[in-house]
């Protein structure tokens, strides 16, 4: 469905070029769900960027079913970190859902269904009328789950969306999001640092060096029915690798201070 | 999630006790905006009796006498409806001349880079060091006034809308985009709204400063408003009546700047808001 193959990205500044990613090439099925797991400073949301179509390539090239990504497009929707500055704060709930629709040029005779239908697949629908700075972290989260969702994309593409959630909302917020993913067959590309999340939420995890010239170093595959306990062996045993593979990274971003 | 559904279960009990909250909040700070009114004018009272010459800063009570004909006749009320008409020309057309410029400003790059220098110069222009030329250009009627005020209204209006602009999240831009919008729907639905609390920022500070501009304006270059009793009570050393169209300023431009305050609490509350969660 997606293609990403042998992408190089260089950042072009006044202070000189910064070679962020090299030599990435990654394929994603439909209705897979993908993590791609690295350090910050890897490239992870580069990568991501890139994918979403917000930032060209310097070599290479992503497809999405056949065609070049050269633009951001419809069935690719973003869920940022952030979830306060991507929503409309001056909107209501169901007026933020309302403004997806209405840009997406859905017809209006659909939207109380599509509205009713997100908004309570991401249990909101009694939190209609509130505006999103009266709701907590998780559920602006939520909300922007449920705006992306209306809008019908094949794929989702989420930033560290959980990162800035408390641990008991974050695990929450992983439940709700492999229902949404299971009832919607949606494709799913995940950035996160959290080793522990991408084997809870992930088919297959891409981990990824530290930069310049990041690149996938493995791609593993995690054969574990859902939903997952992280405590069984067979995780732990799969975080180990993973922290393994991770280690050096780690110890070369120290090593190179300047690197952000 | 537990906490929020606790909260959510005793609504009442918690907006009555805000209630009284608020209700004990706003006694208090009128009852003490009002003692400390009527303490700076019983310090002035009792300064000018005894400390200064009465004639040069003539008591509360004496400004008050002063005051009670002056608004019987009309003269302050329709000096201040002058002045107020004036500042409100030039402001409305000032805020929206630097609206209009400040977002186009904000968006264009080339733009930007081409005005920007122009208007890093021109703004340490005042108001008050325009009103000579303004007098040749304009005459003393009312044109050379609604200028003086746009002059002054415009700049700050202008930088405060493209920093505004500027400043729009990205975030909010991007994921705007990738749900469909284009790029006029993101300038008219997420940009400019998200500018807003910057643009109102800018618009109130203008206000301020019209008031502060209008009255230079209105001594050298007018023959009504207040600044004109300013000045025609200067020569005729009328210090009572200096103090009366003093006070008038001031409360002119307090008045003004809470409706302002109200208009946006009523209208663009849901915008404003929108400023903690940037």
């Amino acid at each position: 469905m997606l293609s990403v193959s042998s992408v190089r990205k260089i950042f072009e500044s006044p202070r000189g070029a910064y070679h962020a990613l090299e030599g990435v090439s990654l394929d994603i099925a439909e209705g897979e769900f993908v993590c791609l797991l690295g350090p910050s400073g890897c490239g992870k949301s580069t990568l991501l960027n890139i994918i979403a179509g917000f930032v060209p390539v310097s070599g290479g090239q992503v497809t999405f079913e056949n065609q070049p990504v050269s633009r951001a497009d419809r069935e690719r929707v973003m869920l940022f970190q952030d979830a306060s500055s991507a929503l409309l704060p001056w909107l209501s709930v169901e007026e933020n859902i309302r403004f997806a629709l209405r840009v997406r040029k859905i017809p209006k005779t659909r939207w109380r269904d599509t509205i009713d239908k997100y908004l309570q697949m991401v249990s909101l629908d009694t939190h209609r009328g509130k505006s999103p700075s009266e709701l907590s972290g998780g559920m602006r989260q939520r909300l922007q789950i449920a705006r992306a969702l209306a809008v019908e994309p094949k794929m989702l593409l989420m930033d560290e969306p959980f990162a800035a959630l408390d641990a008991l909302t974050r695990r929450h917020m992983h439940t709700v999001l492999l229902d949404i993913w299971q009832r919607t067959k949606k494709t799913i590309v995940f950035v996160t640092h959290d080793i522990a999340e991408a084997i809870s939420l992930a088919d297959r995890i891409a981990v990824m060096s530290t930069g310049p010239q990041s690149t996938i170093t493995s791609l593993i595959e995690v054969n574990m029915t859902r939903p997952r306990d992280l405590t069984d062996p067979a995780a732990g045993q799969l975080f180990k690798k993973i922290e393994q593979l991770l280690a050096p990274e780690l110890l070369r971003l120290v090593e190179l201070p300047g690197v952000h | 999630m537990a906490n929020i559904q606790q909260s959510e279960a005793s609504p009442g009990a918690r907006t009555e006790r805000m209630r009284f909250m608020l209700a004990w909040e706003t006694w208090r700070s009128a009852s003490l905006a009002f003692a400390s009114i009527a303490i700076a004018l019983l310090l002035w009272q009792f300064l000018s009796s005894v400390l200064f010459n009465p004639f040069l800063v003539p008591p509360p009570l004496e400004v008050f006498r002063t005051a009670i004909p002056m608004l019987v006749s009309g003269e302050i009320l329709s000096d201040s409806a002058i002045s107020l008409t004036r500042v409100f020309v030039g402001f409305v057309s000032g805020s929206a001349a630097g609206v209009l410029l400040g977002v186009l400003l904000g968006r264009i790059r080339m733009l930007h880079d081409l005005f920007d220098p122009i208007f890093e110069l021109l703004r340490y222009l005042s108001p008050t060091a325009m009103i000579p030329i303004a007098v040749i250009w304009f005459g003393i009627g009312e044109m050379s006034k609604y200028f003086l005020i746009f002059w002054g209204t415009f700049f700050i209006v202008l930088i405060n809308t493209t920093a505004g602009v500027w400043r729009a999240p990205l975030a909010r831009q991007l994921a705007a985009e990738c749900l469909g919008a284009n790029r006029l729907q993101i300038f008219a639905l997420i940009v400019v709204p998200s500018a807003l609390p910057y643009i109102v920022t800018g618009m109130r500070v203008a206000m301020a400063s019209s008031f502060m501009s209008i009255i230079p304006a209105e001594i050298l270059a007018a023959d009504s408003g207040i600044g004109y009793l300013l000045q025609k009570s200067s020569m005729l050393l009328q210090t009572n009546r200096i103090f009366v169209a003093l006070l008038t300023i001031c409360v002119l431009g307090f008045l003004v700047d809470r409706l302002f305050r109200l208009f946006v609490e009523k209208v663009l509350a849901r915008y404003m808001s929108a400023v903690s969660q940037i």
